[in-house]
């Protein structure tokens, strides 16, 4: 059950966390050096995403990642070479200072545009994972934590998000918004906005979050700590998010790090559907989706995004998974939090309920 | 008529890369295939196939050059266009009917002598008769056909079209004599046409009110084949029709005995597929990426066909900074057509007119935009407009988007502020000619509904035809003079005085209102099995299957 | 327990009302998704369009719009699509084997592989196969499908296409089983991209399940009293470590069928219940969109509830829940 490593009351009180407790974890991840690597991998991807994309354009690509040169030649062993062939072949990677990577169909630098490119994938994939994260955790603490019919209905509203088929709700949703833009209350998103990809993941992911979370906010709801503070006359709220929100926290995190992963998967996705990021700022997404059609004739365009794709969520997903094991010692091995959120998932439904 | 729309291009493009081009060996060497020599070989089934269902396999519903192709094989019309290739194949002749019509001094009746002894096909057996047609174009009206807008301009029909009873006034049948007569409100030259095209083709009446796809019994055939069996998404077989006889040489017997469609391969597996030897023929173009090493090593197997059509940009003359003539024609100068080419896989050539090449003599090559990056700057500096925002509307269909990315980047260079906004390709043409969405600039193309310079001019660009919704003139181009001219070539008979015309037309709106940037005309690179032969290209039913037969 | 099924049951039921309500009304918002506009043609006129409308329904208010599909749908099962106006029920039905032939055999690939690395990887913690099989079951899990299958198929069809192994595999398309050497020919790529995630998945989640297990008293107690390695491996560790992927199996599958079969069947061209999805998005066919819609949730609901019941009679304190 997932409460029973915290049956003891908490150390810290208050919303600002048990600090010992994040302080363990940390000395026990520094430990775990599969985990460093992996989170030194991460940074030095997000290294090369930022100053990186702006220090080569700047200084040796001398142009932006939205240059664009279908007709101009450059000089290939000395021999002037077009870097899009009157077929539409573009030039392939080689060891020189422009277009190392190749060109894309359009004569734009490939290297500098997989660079900037991560840079809308980790932001999206950040992004949505902190706002799916966040509503996760509102729709979890009350139905875990008041049970009967606001538990039941909330349970209900992640089943239907849950069996919505993802893509399809997505591809919808992203349709629908993608000519008008969408008007939420007072604010109003422009089409182009990358908020709306944003939305649509974060939407589409909350029952991995609220799922598991919701359990154990069942389980931690039975604890004699809460009990004892409810029947001290607490407010529920103050229950909620002083005694209840500090012990789910480090699940939070460790959701919060997978699902960044997944997140930056899944806008991959919606952009190779065609309603992913929008087409002037490149991603890898949209980089794929732009040179898959040239696969036989320009394979490139598709492998290097795709492999920065794939690193990084290796990189995010190993990192998850040591800090999981950081996190909750108590359960070293469980296969709680296994490496998908989807485990968490399955495991919850049947543990917590 | 629209070419079938690409599935989900973003999941179609990526369909089975496979190949094998690379181990195919030396079949280059094979005396040649794709081309029409050698003498034509009865027999044979042709295994076919195609990417997705053909729209529909009803003569009234079909709007799809896949449909097209399909209904040119089993179903006939009175006149039909000329089962040639080329130029030849835009011709207008006679086919069910004895002759062309004869047309009344004021151009408003059209009267066709209906040939005896043509058939219909199983379970209805018997011969087709001038009522049989009136049926059909009624029928247009009751089933919601997207062409009945071409049948529009008969007496009556709007009013048939609000009640759906009583038929049509303006048709006359009278089976009798053998003479049907058509008559219209307005001299409309164009008529002609709207009869070749399958949506006047014959079906029997009585034939039911519904998609007939899936009815097989409804399915009946004129011509030499017919639909024998359709299983949605898996196949489609025609055979040879047993009432068929050969009536002119316009409706020859087919070398073929039948036709095997599987459906669902993909436009690079069917590539790997002919490869391989498992099928003779596909349905459409072979993928951009591949054509250039199918061309070096089965170039006798690759044809390099010429559509009726034309890419372009719209701008939109209602809406700034576009409704400024100067900033029109410099997005014209700064447009480096050679560029766009490449985008589009070098296949096809750069355009500058409206009238795509094959519609010679309405063709006239013109010139006026060469690519002048500077002149370009200085006109949107006199205009005043530099920093506009301005958004590129594109549908998200390969190569569509990188083409926009290059205008996006053009109208930057030139001084204005562009971003591209993408659509779904299912919504994109709806959403586009909506007088609400109201874009500013977008890129679209036209395959003609018939071979016909008008089908160009007329749709795209007369001031008269614009409507707030379904609006064909995205540019909302409207000059009450040249909308004088084209609805006095519309009166003319087709012919080379009204191509003339329409010649003359292209190059006027060009030069003085540059409504469009026009820059490509596509070709149409088929690729297909060694020993397929008797390949006809017509610009309106693409290949002929009566003309194809199998080299044993 | 009847209850507990019951309860169940109402739950699905409300599930696929709420989804068919849901994508009944995000494809009547959709700007551009009028489908009178598209039927209407390239040159539609006001009458036309009128006329469609009327013979169609889509002049009716929404909800008898909506009840009129659930009853061609469910009731008279004729519903018939936008596009082509073909029926919809039996293309899926025809789509089902095709689906199911591809679901099935990547969930064996999935499980096998997935067992075999996660055990392997268990039994031998912190050696270099447990970090061999972790590199490689963490790379499984972060590759994007729809881009692993293109890569799949660049390579194996046509980079290294001379390679005498590989030349084996065809371009795509579906045999079916009746003749089984083609039937594995034409899907073993396909099962290979639909299982490759999971494989990774299953893995992991074995291992560790693996690794908490033996470290349980009941089975240190067994490996003190003597008993062999191997013997509790078999019969306490692996069989107490697998229920994990049992609940894991039910989900994954009904998600896999339900689904990502949208994303591998199309790349294939196989023809399946996916590649009918695909077709009738691009196309923003609603008919065929609802029927398969509610398909794919009710699979994912199903195996939802299946996995609930199997837990519920395996340990009857969750019943209330």
């Amino acid at each position: 059950m997932s409460g029973q490593g915290r049956t003891s009351p908490p150390t810290g009180r208050g919303a600002k966390g048990p600090p010992g407790q994040w302080t363990l974890a940390w000395r026990r991840l520094r430990r775990n050096r599969t985990a460093m690597t992996a989170l030194g991998i991460f940074f030095a991807i997000l290294l090369l995403c930022y100053p990186g994309a702006s220090l080569y354009s700047r200084h040796i690509a001398h142009h932006g990642p939205d240059f664009q040169n279908i007709q101009g030649k450059i000089e290939v062993n000395g021999k002037p070479t077009p870097i899009v062939r009157y077929d539409g072949t573009p030039i392939g990677p080689g060891l020189r200072s422009e277009y190392p990577l190749g060109a894309d169909a359009n004569g734009r630098d490939l290297l500098l545009r997989v660079l900037y490119g991560g840079r809308a994938s980790i932001m999206i994939g950040i992004t949505s994972a902190l706002i799916c994260t966040l509503f996760g955790l509102l729709l979890a603490l009350p139905a875990g934590f008041f049970g009967g019919a606001a538990d039941g209905t909330i349970r209900w509203l992640l089943d239907l998000i849950w069996s919505f088929p993802v893509y399809l709700l997505a591809v919808a949703l992203a349709t629908a918004l993608v000519v008008g833009g969408a008007d939420i209350g007072p604010i109003h998103i422009e089409s182009s906005s990358l908020l709306i990809p944003i939305l649509v993941i974060a939407v589409v992911y909350i029952p991995y979050i609220a799922r598991p979370i919701r359990g154990e906010v069942l389980a931690l709801r039975r604890t004699e700590f809460v009990e004892a503070a409810i029947s001290h006359g607490t407010r529920s709220t103050r229950v909620m998010f002083s005694e209840i929100l500090p012990n789910v926290l480090p699940t939070a995190v460790v959701l919060f790090t997978l699902i960044v992963a997944t997140n930056i998967l899944i806008e991959a996705g919606l952009s190779f559907l065609g309603v992913g990021v929008p087409l002037l700022t490149p991603s890898w997404g949209n980089i794929i989706q732009q040179g898959y059609t040239q696969m036989v004739t320009a394979p490139w365009l598709t492998l290097a995004p795709g492999i920065a794709i794939v690193l990084t969520a290796v990189s995010l997903n190993v990192f998850g998974d040591g800090l999981r094991d950081a996190l909750d010692p108590h359960a070293r091995h469980r296969a709680r939090f296994s490496t998908d959120p989807r485990g968490a998932v399955a495991e919850t439904e049947v543990e917590a309920t | 008529m629209r070419s079938k729309v690409m599935v989900f291009p973003a999941l179609l493009g990526i369909l089975v890369i496979g190949l094998l081009a690379g181990c195919g060996g030396s079949s280059s060497s094979s005396g040649g295939g794709g081309g029409d020599e050698g003498t034509p070989v009865d027999g044979g089934i042709l295994r076919a196939a195609i990417n997705d269902n053909p729209d529909h396999i009803d003569p009234a519903l079909s709007y799809t050059s896949e449909g097209w192709q399909i209904l040119e094989a089993t179903n006939n019309g009175l006149l039909s266009l000329k089962k040639a290739s080329g130029a030849e194949g835009n011709k207008v002749v006679p086919d069910i009917a004895e002759a062309l019509p004869k047309i009344s001094d004021d151009g408003k009746t059209y009267t066709f002598k209906v040939r005896r002894g043509v058939k219909f096909s199983p379970p209805v057996n018997r011969d087709v008769k001038p009522s049989d047609f009136k049926f059909s174009i009624e029928r247009l009206f009751r089933v919601n056909s997207g062409g009945l807008a071409f049948y529009k301009g008969i007496v009556g029909a709007d009013e048939y079209a609000k009640t759906r009873k009583g038929g049509i006034s303006g048709i006359i049948a009278d089976d009798k004599k053998g003479t049907i007569t058509f008559k219209l409100t307005e001299a409309d030259g164009t008529f002609p046409m709207f009869m070749a095209i399958p949506f006047a083709y014959a079906l029997p009446k009585g034939t039911p009110d519904k998609d007939i796809s899936s009815v097989p019994d409804a399915r009946v055939a004129t011509g030499p084949y017919m639909v024998t069996s359709y299983t949605p998404k898996q196949k489609l077989q025609l055979r040879r029709n047993p009432s068929f006889k050969e009536w002119t040489d316009q409706s020859p017997n087919g070398h073929l005995d039948g036709i095997d469609i599987a459906i669902g391969v993909d436009p690079d597996a069917a590539v790997n597929m002919t490869v391989n030897g498992d099928l003779d023929w596909y349905f459409t173009a072979v993928p951009p990426a591949r054509l250039t090493q199918l061309k070096a090593q089965y170039g006798d197997q690759v044809n390099d066909y010429q559509r009726n059509n034309i890419t372009y940009f719209f701008m939109n003359e209602r809406k700034a900074p576009f409704d400024d003539l100067r900033v029109r024609q410099a997005v014209n100068y700064a447009t480096d057509r050679d560029a766009l080419v490449k985008i589009f896989g070098g296949q096809g050539e750069p355009t500058e007119n409206i009238v795509p090449p094959p519609l010679k003599p309405a063709y006239k090559k013109h010139e006026y935009y060469p690519y002048d990056l500077a002149k370009a700057k200085q006109l949107i500096k006199q205009a005043g407009v530099e920093g506009t925002d301005v958004s590129v509307w594109t549908r998200n269909q390969e190569p569509f988007p990188k083409a926009t990315q290059y205008m996006a980047s053009v109208l930057n260079q030139i001084g204005l502020n562009a971003t591209v906004r993408v659509l779904d390709q299912s919504i994109y043409d709806d959403t586009i000619s909506n007088q609400k969405t109201d874009p500013q600039i977008g890129i679209n193309d036209w395959s003609q509904d018939y071979p016909e310079a008008g089908n160009f001019i007329d749709t795209l660009l007369n001031g008269n035809n614009i409507v707030s919704i379904g609006n064909n003139n995205q540019a909302n181009a409207d000059v009450p003079a040249l909308n004088a001219q084209i609805e006095k070539a519309n009166r003319m008979p087709l012919g080379d005085a009204r191509d003339r015309m329409w010649a003359e037309l292209d190059s006027e709106y060009m030069k003085q209102n540059a409504p469009l940037v026009p820059f490509l005309n596509a070709s149409y690179p088929k690729f297909n099995g060694p020993n397929l032969r008797g390949l006809v290209f017509n610009p309106t039913y693409f290949e002929l299957f009566p003309s194809m037969w199998l080299e044993k | 327990m009847i209850i507990f099924l019951a309860k169940r049951i109402v739950g699905l039921v409300a599930v696929l009302f709420a989804v068919s309500v849901i994508t009944f009304i995000i494809f009547n918002v959709i700007p551009g998704g009028d489908p009178a506009l598209r039927m209407a043609g390239r040159h539609p006129t006001k009458q036309a369009i009128a006329n469609i409308n009327k013979d169609w329904g889509f002049d009716q208010p929404l909800y008898k719009q909506y009840l009129a599909m659930m009853d061609h749908l469910f009731v008279k099962r004729d519903l018939i699509s936008y596009q082509d106006q073909t029926e919809v029920l039996p293309t899926i039905a025809r789509g089902i084997p095709r689906t199911l032939s591809l679901a099935i055999g990547a969930a064996a690939l999935w499980l096998l592989f997935g067992i075999a690395m996660g055990v392997a990887s268990g039994l031998n913690q912190g050696g270099w196969t447990d970090r061999v099989m972790t590199i490689l079951a963490m790379t499984g899990i972060s590759m994007p499908i729809f881009w692993l299958g293109a890569v799949l198929l660049y390579l194996i069809t046509f980079k290294y296409r001379e390679l005498p192994v590989l030349s084996w595999f065809p371009a795509g398309g579906y045999s079916p089983i009746s003749d089984p050497v083609e039937w594995v020919r034409h899907l073993i790529l396909p099962w290979i991209t639909l299982s490759i995630v999971s494989i990774g998945f299953y893995a992991r989640v074995v291992r560790n399940s693996l690794l908490e297990t033996s470290s349980a008293d009941y089975v240190r107690t067994a490996t003190a009293m003597g008993l062999s390695r191997r013997r509790v491996l078999f019969r306490h560790t692996l069989r107490t470590s697998l229920i994990p992927v049992v609940a894991l199996f039910g989900l994954d599958f009904g998600a896999a069928v339900g689904g990502l079969v949208i994303l591998v069947e199309p790349i294939f061209g196989l023809q399946g219940v996916g590649q009918y999805a695909q077709s009738s998005v691009a196309h923003l066919d609603l008919p065929p969109l609802m029927a398969l819609t509610l398909y794919g949730a009710f699979f994912v609901v199903v195996f939802n509830a299946v996995v609930d019941i199997a837990y519920a009679w395996l340990d009857p304190r969750t019943r209330d829940a």
